[in-house]
């Protein structure tokens, strides 16, 4: 069964079936989910397909609905496809013997890199491709989308490291007339320093705990939201092991690091200055 | 005899503290009249600054009245005490409370500022105050840059600012030297001798060695209110009244 | 108290926080502005790319949308020759999308071939050399993609062929044209070598001549307020076709890249809520710092609305200064987000996501200081609130 591939798509124009009829000699057609939910279609019914709006169509009957497969290039066209024996196809569209492409199974140990090669050497008015390089090639839009969310990533980072280091010497700041008693007092630096930094890592893992939930959820909301907005069982939002380590240590890392700079600002400001008579 | 500028009747006030009632007043009345020089004196804890709050309008009492020339301060909204304390009432604190980022003159322009006195008048009359307290010299460096006995006189100053009834002062040579503190009893005592009533709380004997009238304060009560008379001896304290 | 002037420089007093607030501020603010842009920016830019020469309309076989698919609607001379005997009509045109290849030495070149009807197009400007006329059937046009793979100029010629045989290993069709000027195709994408030619040369070359087959007509309104009412007098005429206005076909761009719209709101949000968080924390705690100074302020009469003013304006300060620099941030950062969106294949090379508007920055900076202000509320309101003499007591313990 051959498909239509999306550049070479003929339109095709649904009459729906003035009756139900069960024709053993009509060709058969498999209609995907969405179209024949929003036909009201179902397997046994006969509708009539043609080229264009003026032409009266062959009749064809329903013989699958199938559940197409989640392509994301796809998802926001809003296209819907039927699929059809090729010969039936041809003879719809009165195109004598023309397809758009092929598709070849190559046998185990035969590379398809190879075999492209062996092909192209000859091709005139073709071009093969091993899948593989299609998929690539045709990846290109997510790339770009993930090039993109990474950069947002980055801002966001950026961002958010200026607002922890920012808090973070609001709230060491906070705590100056502590620090000079507790130097007037005979405690080192050092010891009020690791006070400061371990306070400042707790807060952060506290915020890398929580964060952590949110994305969770976040991500469940966004998967969620998106498979009924766009009707498609594909996945939006993937939170990896890998992810979750990534940020972890990174929010560790800004955490220790805003804590560790306000800290050391503190202790190498003069208890006096600090009680607020220097 | 000048008239009363401040009648206080039966003060108390109660704090809670610990699920407890402290009795910070137990029941003070007392009256000023103007030009009057009156100390507060006591050991911590004898609610002295309590009563200067509530005098000054700063504090609500539990029960009693405050009168500041006729005025019930009780009857007062918050925003029309607060009028009054801009006007009527001058405050000078133990620890000055200037705004560091601005100048000596822009703190004591500041009560004028909210008074609403136009900018050339105030300019003019924060200059005079200056000089009055011998800081004319000093008028545009900013409060952080000034020591701390510039700073209370800067902060007497701006009491002074809008000519108030009444000048109050918590402590006032609480965190100066004594040869500071001494700059500020001679600019209390010129300040008396030209008219100004002062009430002021404090520890200093000095201070309340030059007063008129000395309050003693004791667990809330005013246990002797002391009217000063000249000594009948040089150099030792008028007997108490 | 009166005046910016004190405000200002309370914040000049902890440079280093102020500071960093005030980067925290144009960072959230930037990408704020960013987002601003990107949801505005792709109907603007769509839409500017559809009005490029003023045709308002468009015409396209049933249920497709322009250079969607490869299907093509017959009679496209019979259509625009009625079409443009309508009243309220200005101009049209038909244009005819195909693959084809052209010949340099003994290899084929793929390119994308547009037939046009020269004397009503929207869909190049000329950047060198001269234009087809109506009846050119020996000249082509040349994108500068194009002329650099056919290794052309204005002048030469070049073999353009189609319908290719791979059984018989020839071209069923093949031309030899003039290339009469380098041109820019409004809708190509970056580096696409494409070329033009009168559109029966290009029916011909695309095997389409029977029926005379085109991709899409653009129309012309006399009157952009027009536009609407002759989209539906074209719709009743011609309901074999689909007829969108520039409108319709925004909307449905925007329905295809609806992610993005509603990413930028997301983030926008989000922006904000850091903004507000920064702003009030920071206040916040410079309140409580300076709770003794805020008490005695009361204490000597200053009223609560004058301090309420004074934090509100700290937070407005915060906030404008922050802005401002957050939208120079936001057009730099935007030009590098734009340059990672725009490398979409097969997204025309005109288009762009982030469309820098008077109105989407107005809109950015007027929402962040509105925030900024909000955000100032709690500590404003905290410090109208200081128990006077209770702080004044704690100072003096």
């Amino acid at each position: 069964m051959a498909t239509l591939a999306r550049h070479w798509a003929v339109l095709l124009l649904v009459f729906p079936a003035v009756a139900r009829s069960a024709a053993a000699q009509l060709p058969g057609v498999a209609v995907e989910r969405q179209l024949a939910h929003e036909l009201g279609l179902s397997v046994g019914d006969t509708i009539r397909l043609g080229p264009r709006p003026d032409t009266a169509g062959t009749l064809v009957t329903i013989s699958t609905i199938y559940e197409p497969r989640a392509d994301p290039a796809e998802i926001a066209k809003r296209e819907r496809h039927l699929r059809m024996h090729l010969p039936d196809l041809v003879a719809l569209l009165g195109a004598p013997d023309r397809v758009d492409r092929l598709s070849i199974g190559l046998r185990a140990g035969i590379s398809a890199d190879s075999a492209s090669a062996v092909l192209n050497r000859s091709a005139y008015g073709f071009r093969a491709y091993p899948s593989a390089s299609i998929a690539a090639e045709s990846s290109q839009t997510f790339r770009v989308v993930s090039r993109f969310h990474r950069a947002i990533a980055v801002i966001t980072i950026v961002a958010s490291a200026v607002f922890v280091l920012c808090i973070m010497l609001l709230k060491v700041e906070e705590r100056r007339l502590d620090a000079a008693v507790m130097r007037f007092v005979g405690v080192r630096r050092r010891t009020i320093f690791g006070a400061l930094l371990l306070e400042a890592i707790l807060v952060a893992a506290l915020g890398c705990l929580l964060g952590t939930g949110l994305a969770y959820l976040a991500g469940a909301a966004t998967n969620a939201y998106y498979r009924r907005f766009f009707d498609t069982v594909l996945t939006f939002s993937v939170i990896t092991p890998g992810i979750v380590w990534f940020s972890v240590v990174l929010s560790l890392l800004l955490g220790a690091l805003a804590g560790a700079l306000a800290a050391w600002r503190l202790v190498q400001t003069r208890p006096l200055v600090l009680w607020g008579r220097g | 005899m000048n008239r009363a500028v401040l009648v206080a009747r039966d003060l108390r006030k109660d704090y809670p503290m610990y699920g407890e009632a402290v009795h910070a007043l137990r029941g003070v009345s007392l009256e000023i009249r103007g030009g009057e020089y009156v100390a507060v004196v006591g050991p911590s804890g004898s609610g002295k600054s309590t009563l200067l709050q509530l005098i000054g309008g700063i504090d609500s009492p539990t029960s009693g009245t405050v009168e500041i020339l006729g005025t019930v301060l009780q009857s007062l909204s918050d925003r029309e005490l607060t009028r009054l304390r801009l006007t009527r009432l001058g405050f000078i604190f133990q620890r000055f409370h200037l705004l560091p980022v601005l100048t000596a003159q822009e703190n004591v322009e500041l009560p004028m500022a909210e008074a609403g006195v136009p900018r050339e008048l105030r300019r003019a009359r924060a200059l005079e105050l200056l000089g009055y307290v011998g800081l004319g010299h000093r008028a545009r460096h900013r409060a952080t840059q000034l020591s701390g006995g510039e700073m209370q006189r800067v902060a007497i100053a701006r009491a002074l600012a809008n000519r108030p009834a009444l000048l109050l002062a918590d402590e006032p040579t609480g965190e100066l030297d004594a040869a500071t503190g001494h700059e500020i009893l001679e600019l209390f005592r010129r300040l008396n001798q030209d008219g100004t009533t002062l009430v002021v709380v404090t520890h200093d004997d000095r201070l309340a060695e030059q007063a008129d009238r000395v309050i003693h304060m004791l667990d809330g009560h005013i246990v002797i209110p002391e009217r000063r008379e000249a000594p009948a001896v040089p150099g030792l304290p008028a007997s108490t009244a | 108290m009166r005046g910016l002037g004190w405000s200002l420089r309370s914040l000049g007093r902890h440079r280093l926080r102020t500071g960093l607030s005030i980067a925290g501020i144009a960072v959230s603010a930037a990408m704020l502005l960013d987002m601003v842009m990107l949801s505005g920016g792709i109907e603007k830019s769509f839409a500017d790319l559809l009005l490029a020469r003023g045709y308002q309309i468009r015409l396209t076989p049933k249920g497709t949308l322009p250079f969607d698919t490869e299907a093509t609607m017959s009679g496209a001379i019979q259509l625009v020759t009625s079409i443009r005997q309508t009243p309220g009509i200005a101009a049209a045109g038909a244009v005819l999308g195909a693959s084809l290849y052209g010949r340099r030495r003994d290899s084929l070149i793929t390119l994308f071939g547009y037939g046009i009807q020269p004397e009503a197009q929207a869909l190049y400007t000329i950047i060198s050399g001269g234009d087809l006329s109506p009846t050119d059937s020996l000249g082509v046009l040349l994108s500068l993609p194009a002329a650099r793979v056919l290794q052309a100029k204005v002048g030469d010629s070049v073999t353009l062929v189609g319908r290719l045989d791979p059984q018989v290993v020839t071209a069923a069709v093949g031309r030899t044209l003039m290339v009469r000027g380098l041109v820019r195709w409004v809708y190509d994408y970056r580096d696409q070598p494409s070329v033009g030619t009168v559109l029966p040369v290009m029916q011909s070359l695309a095997g389409k001549r029977p029926g005379d087959q085109a991709s899409l007509l653009m129309v012309r309104a006399a009157e952009d307020s027009a536009a609407p009412a002759v989209v539906t007098a074209l719709r009743k005429r011609f309901p074999q076709l689909e007829v969108n206005s520039v409108a319709d076909l925004v909307r449905e761009f925007k329905q295809r890249l609806v992610y993005f719209r509603q990413l930028s709101y997301i983030l926008g949000t989000m922006s904000l809520i850091v903004t507000v968080l920064l702003i009030a924390t920071l206040l916040t705690i410079t309140v409580n710092e300076r709770l003794g100074e805020i008490a005695t302020l009361r204490a000597i009469g200053i009223s609560r609305v004058s301090v309420v003013r004074e934090v509100l304006l700290q937070g407005v300060t915060l906030t404008a200064i922050g802005s401002a620099l957050g939208i120079v941030l936001g057009l730099v950062t935007a030009r590098y987000l734009d340059s990672i969106l725009t490398s979409f294949p097969g997204l025309p090379a005109a288009f762009s996501f982030f469309v820098p508007r008077r109105e989407s920055l107005t809109r950015a900076a007027l929402v962040l200081l509105l925030t900024g202000s909000l955000a100032a509320l709690y500590p404003a309101w905290l410090a109208s609130r200081a128990a006077i003499a209770e702080v004044l007591r704690a100072e003096a313990a």
